[in-house]
């Protein structure tokens, strides 16, 4: 996997401005929570990704390298 | 949850007891290479659900700094009762196990972290009696599920809210205070002084080739002797049923209520390539039969209804989906709606949330929905199956029925 947007759902309120900006790879469920499609939106070029990240109002979303996952 | 209750919980076994047989302590201390050499050789896992590699977070403890071992006994999970039940009836083998580690790894202090007082008291009174009572510190934190999620339990030990934090942060690297923290369920650490004690020959006498050693079972729900069994892994679940007195079932819930509904299939083996076989999870090792004589689908509605309650209500697909899932089940439970609804909602929660609460609590729906299909089907016809909702999945910690 390469840089992904990776969303602090502590902090997403819901507000909607990263589906706006990304409506090809970010939708929205039921209650307004982003949808990340995560098959293809690690391939869009960095700065559409930093636009998104720029203009979160909760500061919810961040570009993150893989980390490994353990507990 | 209270001592009382923990003396009125019934223990047995299949085979020979370790971890619930008398604990004659440990001989001496172990080396860092040598414990490693035998946790890879019988690939001792996590005993509270993860089952993540102990070795593998031993050898991912950050250097450069004084490592913390912290022994998660909080069990916040109503259907599992063993880490409280080990922990008051013997808490040496517990705690010899979690200071052999700490010695091996140059960890300083054991913080033990329960959340019931009087599992609190039993600690106290158990470390009071030991030669190296100052490493250990006996932490209680909120009565709640999630008070146990390792990345939580650290944030409760740090001085802050027992929450999950909205980044991933991998406690091996920065847990209690900052610290490099090995942080495992009470049993792990049982078993890792069985382990030590035994040598990994010994150790390999019982269970699965693949997954040596026994395993702590909590049995609830309609059996005659409810309690926590020690039982090798890969037990049949026939043998379970049959120890623990089950009645006719039609359904098992294995692993909790983060786990999953299966059909009562006697030959599941109680491992867990067992239960990924049988497309389930062996989680803490809860097991739960649902008798022929309670409506199966106003148990899932209830514990649906719980799990909402039990969000920490910071990630909104949690807060949200959660409490529309718990509507969803009621619905089709009164014979309202089919599944569709449930199912498009369970998917849209897993995975998105700072913990695995959602994905646990989609799993335990999706699963249950999937071997109830008849019985919804039948809930729309007849709008309901007329039997009573009896309770037989429990709902508070450490009371076992």
């Amino acid at each position: 996997m390469t840089t992904h947007l990776a969303i602090d759902w502590t902090r997403c309120d819901g507000h909607g401005l990263c589906a706006a900006v990304l409506p090809q790879v970010i939708s929205r469920d039921d209650w307004g929570y982003p949808v990340l499609n995560q098959t293809h939106h690690s391939r869009l070029p960095a700065p559409d990704l930093t636009r998104a990240v720029a203009i979160c109002p909760a500061l919810a979303l961040r570009l993150e390298e893989p980390i490994r996952s353990a507990p | 949850m209270t001592a009382l209750l923990d003396r009125m919980t019934p223990v047995g076994w299949i085979g020979e007891p370790r971890l619930l047989a008398d604990w004659p302590g440990l001989a001496g201390p172990i080396d860092r290479p040598r414990l490693l050499s035998y946790l890879d050789a019988v690939k001792l896992t996590g005993r509270g659900g993860a089952a993540f590699s102990v070795a593998a977070k031993i050898r991912s403890l950050r250097s450069g700094q004084q490592p913390v071992v912290v022994v998660n006994g909080t069990e916040g999970e109503p259907a599992s009762a063993k880490d409280t039940v080990l922990l008051t009836r013997n808490p040496h083998v517990v705690l010899d196990g979690a200071a052999v580690l700490a010695a091996a790894v140059d960890a300083g202090r054991v913080r033990v972290a329960v959340i019931d007082p009087a599992v609190a008291e039993v600690l106290h009174r158990a470390i009071g009696a030991r030669p190296d009572a100052g490493r250990f510190v006996v932490d209680q934190v909120p009565d709640r599920f999630l008070s146990g999620e390792a990345r939580a339990l650290v944030r409760a030990l740090s001085g802050g809210p027992a929450l999950p934090p909205g980044r991933r942060v991998l406690p091996t690297d920065r847990g209690v205070d900052g610290a490099p923290t090995l942080l495992s369920n009470a049993e792990t650490f049982g078993q890792l002084a069985v382990l030590v004690r035994l040598g990994p020959h010994g150790y390999r006498a019982v269970g699965d080739a693949d997954e040596p050693g026994t395993t702590l079972l909590t049995v609830t729900g309609a059996v005659a002797n409810p309690g926590v069994f020690e039982v090798p892994l890969g037990t049949g679940l026939d043998q379970v049923a049959l120890v623990a007195g089950a009645s006719a079932s039609q359904a098992v819930v294995i692993g909790g209520y983060h786990g999953a509904w299966l059909p009562p299939d006697p030959s599941i083996r109680l491992s867990r390539s067992g239960l990924a076989a049988a497309g389930g999870t062996l989680g803490a090792g809860a097991v739960n039969f649902i008798g022929v004589d309670t409506c199966a689908l106003g148990e899932l509605a209830r514990v649906t209804q719980w799990l909402a309650g039990q969000s920490a209500k910071q990630c909104g697909p949690c807060a949200f989906g959660l409490p529309a899932l718990a509507a969803d089940v009621r619905a089709l439970t009164a014979g309202q709606a089919g599944p569709e609804v449930a199912y498009r909602h369970a998917a849209m929660v897993a995975g998105r949330g700072a913990c695995a609460h959602p994905d646990g609590a989609a799993r335990f729906i999706r699963t249950g929905l999937s071997v109830l299909a008849d019985e919804v089907q039948r809930h729309q016809t007849y709008a309901g199956c007329g039997r009573p909702v009896l309770g037989q999945l429990p709902l508070r910690p450490g009371r076992l029925a």
